[in-house]
């Protein structure tokens, strides 16, 4: 079985609409490639995920709001800053380096 | 289906200029123009698109000095569906991120999203057109509605 096999997944951006479901795409492309099958894979706006973050194992988000979800990571959640929201490479490197991925 | 270049050709939502002292501000409200001619935003639309990269920094300029400016979702004053697509000739200065990365943009995609589907084929396809480098060159050169035809001609994206 692999490491995200039934893990909770979120992606977040400022709106919820834009880099957030691009992040959302690009994990998905990630998750086929290792043929991986998470419980749960979301996008949502900061103002949301900020409070639901903690109940997500691992949450992406672009890399200015990172701030925003200092705090979550006591809780066990994983959290991936993304520079390139849209690279399916860089979301494959993180959870490599944060051993996610078999 | 109609392609999302293909869209913004048909739907005239294009706008080509040189961009010489324009500031990014002004950019964002140029690039909407096209969308507000035909009444899928709202004349201030593009204010709130503003507001937020006030706030949160230019995080919707991304590699290849390529900007999305949007919003959210069934945001006021969007109406229709749609990308405004626009050339600069001249790079637009959007300051630096958190990194201290200068960020400079000279083809926008600025979306209105009023249908949760349309918008979500929308990014779909502008991933794969901001993964494509070749074919966000020959957008960069384009300066004619035919121009950004022939470019996805020659540089296609690759289907999923």
């Amino acid at each position: 079985m692999a490491k995200l096999d039934g893990k909770r997944i979120l992606a977040c951006c400022a709106n919820g609409a834009g880099s957030s479901l691009m992040m959302e795409n690009a994990i998905k492309k990630v998750m086929k490639k290792y043929d991986i099958k998470p419980a749960e894979l979301r996008h949502c706006p900061v103002s949301e995920g900020k409070s639901s973050a903690r109940n997500y194992d691992v949450v992406f988000c672009a890399k200015p709001f990172a701030k925003t979800f200092e705090g979550c990571e006591q809780n066990g959640t994983v959290l991936l800053p993304l520079k390139n929201v849209m690279s399916d490479k860089e979301i494959e490197a993180a959870l490599k380096e944060a051993n996610l991925l078999d | 289906m109609a392609s999302v270049l293909q869209t913004i050709v048909e739907k005239k939502h294009y706008r080509f200029i040189d961009g010489e002292g324009v500031t990014w501000q002004e950019a964002v409200r140029l690039s909407a123009e096209s969308l507000v001619a035909d009444g899928s935003v709202d004349e201030d639309y593009y204010k709130q698109i503003v507001a937020c990269i006030e706030k949160y920094g230019p995080y919707v300029v991304f590699d290849h000095n390529v900007a999305m400016p949007h919003t959210t979702e069934n945001a006021e004053g969007a109406h229709k569906t749609g990308i405004g697509f626009m050339v600069s000739e001249k790079l637009i200065d959007f300051g630096v991120d958190e990194d201290g990365e200068e960020k400079k943009a000279n083809l926008f995609f600025t979306l209105s999203a009023a249908s949760s589907e349309e918008h979500m084929d929308n990014i779909q396809q502008l991933s794969s057109i901001f993964m494509n480098d070749p074919l966000l060159d020959a957008l960069a050169a384009a300066r004619t509605p035919e121009d950004i035809l022939e470019a996805e001609k020659n540089y296609p994206c690759e289907e999923d």
